[in-house]
């Protein structure tokens, strides 16, 4: 039994880097302390880690770094939510926390190749689009048109905001306050405002990240473009214990959101009571 | 010839086993039989009454500690596991650890704790709900026992011999030890029968998922008080939690069962639960058990032992709800 591997046991791993990305999320940068596993480490887009502090527990977090530097680290974007989030916040450049994953199945990046993509994302839950932005810049991921929409509650809870110029240069990039402050100039509403003042083809391949309601709302939009139900990726959050798909927290209908998921088809769970 | 024992020699071969191993088995405790540890042999149930209690606090403990973090590392918080000869298991509650055996494959603790047990089936006759079921056919030999996970495995035939059977190697080492010598040896022929997975059973995979607007569960929603006493009772239940206790000189991390009942199973940060109402609570453990288990084990997550309509304060009867849900 002493060489039987224990899928339970998380790997330290050294904060080398903090930046405050807004009121309440900061972004962190993750070196794996055993340098084996951090020459070996993979993931994929889409892609959550399981994190925790001793004694505070663990929870699940999508990597928001491009999987082109998982050799040398990764990101994890934490908004202070929780009582473990919370505590995650305190910690400083050169602080441990212990990590396990990566877990999901990622955003299959194969599907988006050469169509054109709509990377939609709500709140906090725009962290995991962040990889695929990367990776469209660095010309990985596809040559199509790239249109991001991002809908956030004010400018104060903007995330990554030292990146988009660089994203508008090569991408369409929108951004819509709901309760923006005086001084915003840009839009102001809710994210499906953008979709009818902007040119959506049938054919594009829509990734949709955020909170469930942000979710029907969107996928009722872009039917109305003619979007097909097996072109519309969502991203589910749930809760998560093991990451694993037997511990049952994270179950939609004969699905687990750990391993099946994050990322569903719409056309593949549809169907499923209040699954969304 | 059928070769057969008696229940004296079964007893002594019991009662040698008890020097090696804690002895759980089905007693009388009050009104009820229930599983629990036997220190005389005299007081193991040879009725074949479904014990109150399943089996699954042995494999599977309601509250378990598993690694302790220490400065730099972590280390495992137990090197060893209790010898527990789990007696008198009877064939449902030996189909339900089938399963556990598969869910929990890779799980290094369920397997450092599994490898110390030591399984004894018995069957007196078939539970009267069993046969109403009809999922089984009674070739106990072919059907069953090659498809359960056992080391011994004792048959009470109609003139109350013994017949007795090994289901591993470690069953057939004991019985040698003990010179019982007619016995006949089970090859696990793996969970699943040759024929393929039972009918019924895939039959429900479809009914169930396409079944959440039917009355039944609104009707459930109004009767069922979301207390967990089933979950509880089930031998196939095996949700978990992980949690930490924090400690300055010596934190750890704790699995503990789990119980979709439960108002924290499905919330998360900021509060949002996806189970927010009695009816997605019940249809979501109905879910597990006839869709779920089914789809990836290719087992039945009900082995049809009835403790949850036992448990039950209102009287829900799951027999009666899956007739309804095959209708």
């Amino acid at each position: 039994m002493k060489s039987m591997i224990n899928i339970y046991q998380p790997q330290p791993a050294k904060i080398i880097f903090v930046n405050r990305e807004s009121m309440d999320t900061k972004l962190f940068r993750f070196k794996f302390a055993d340098k084996k596993i951090q020459s070996a480490f993979d993931f994929l887009p889409g892609q959550f880690m399981q994190i925790g502090l001793p004694g505070w527990g663990e929870c699940p977090i999508s990597i928001c770094s491009s999987p082109h530097f998982s050799r040398k680290y990764f990101e994890l974007a934490i908004r202070d939510a929780g009582v473990l989030t919370h505590k995650l916040n305190s910690l400083q450049k050169g602080d441990k926390v212990f990590v396990r994953g990566s877990y999901g199945n990622g955003f299959d990046v194969d599907l988006f190749k050469d169509k054109p993509l709509m990377l939609i994302g709500g709140g906090c839950g725009f962290v995991p689009l962040r990889p695929l932005i990367i990776d469209y810049l660095a010309g990985r991921l596809s040559t199509a048109m790239l249109q991001i929409f991002y809908g956030c509650r004010d400018e104060n809870t903007l995330l990554f905001r030292d990146e988009y110029a660089l994203w508008n240069r090569q991408a369409e990039f929108n951004i819509v306050l709901e309760k923006p402050s005086k001084k915003w100039g840009g839009e102001k509403g809710v994210i499906t405002d953008l979709f009818p003042k902007r040119t959506i083809t049938s054919n594009s391949v829509a990734i949709l990240v955020g909170p469930p309601i942000m979710y029907r709302f969107v996928i009722k939009e872009l039917k109305k473009k003619n979007i097909k139900d097996e072109n519309i990726f969502l991203s589910l959050e749930r809760k998560i214990h093991c990451g694993l798909g037997v511990c049952q927290h994270c179950a939609v209908g004969p699905y687990y959101v750990c391993q099946d998921g994050p990322v569903f088809r719409w056309s593949e769970i549809k169907n499923i009571p209040n699954v969304i | 010839m059928t070769k057969t024992l008696d229940k004296t020699a079964l007893n002594k071969f019991l009662s040698a086993l008890a020097k090696d191993f804690f002895i759980m088995a089905p007693q009388y405790a009050g009104e009820d039989v229930r599983v629990a540890e036997i220190t005389n042999i005299s007081d193991i149930d040879w009725t074949g009454q479904m014990p109150k209690n399943p089996w699954k606090q042995v494999f599977l403990p309601a509250a378990e500690r598993l690694f302790n973090f220490n400065k730099n590392n972590i280390t495992e918080s137990r090197k060893q596991y209790p010898q527990i000869a789990c007696v008198g298991m009877n064939v449902l509650d030996l189909k339900a650890l089938t399963l556990f055996d598969q869910v929990f494959s890779d799980d290094v603790y369920y397997q450092q704790r599994r490898n110390n047990l030591l399984i004894i089936g018995f069957t007196a006759d078939w539970p009267i709900d069993y046969k109403k079921y009809k999922v089984f056919s009674h070739n106990y030999e072919e059907d069953i026992l090659e498809h359960l996970s056992f080391d011994i495995f004792v048959a009470k035939l109609k003139n109350n011999q013994l017949k007795i059977y090994s289901g591993s190697p470690r069953g057939q080492q004991l019985l040698e030890k003990y010179g019982i010598k007619d016995y006949k040896n089970i090859e696990f022929a793996g969970a699943v029968p040759e024929k393929g997975p039972d009918k019924r059973m895939l039959t429900l995979i479809d009914k169930v998922s396409k079944s959440y607007n039917k009355k039944l569960w609104s009707d459930l929603d109004k009767l069922c008080l979301a207390c967990g006493k089933c979950s509880i009772a089930c031998p196939t239940c095996f949700c978990f939690d992980f949690s930490d206790q924090l400690d300055p000189e010596e934190s750890n991390r704790r699995r503990h069962w789990g119980n979709c009942f439960y108002n924290d199973f499905s919330k998360v940060a900021g509060g949002a639960k996806e189970l927010d109402t009695v009816k997605k609570k019940i249809f979501f453990w109905y879910t597990h058990k006839f869709v779920r288990i089914p789809k990836e084990y290719a087992l039945p997550g009900c082995v049809s032992c009835g403790r949850c309509t036992r448990a039950c304060p209102v009287g829900i009867d799951i027999a009666k709800n899956i007739r309804e849900l095959n209708k």
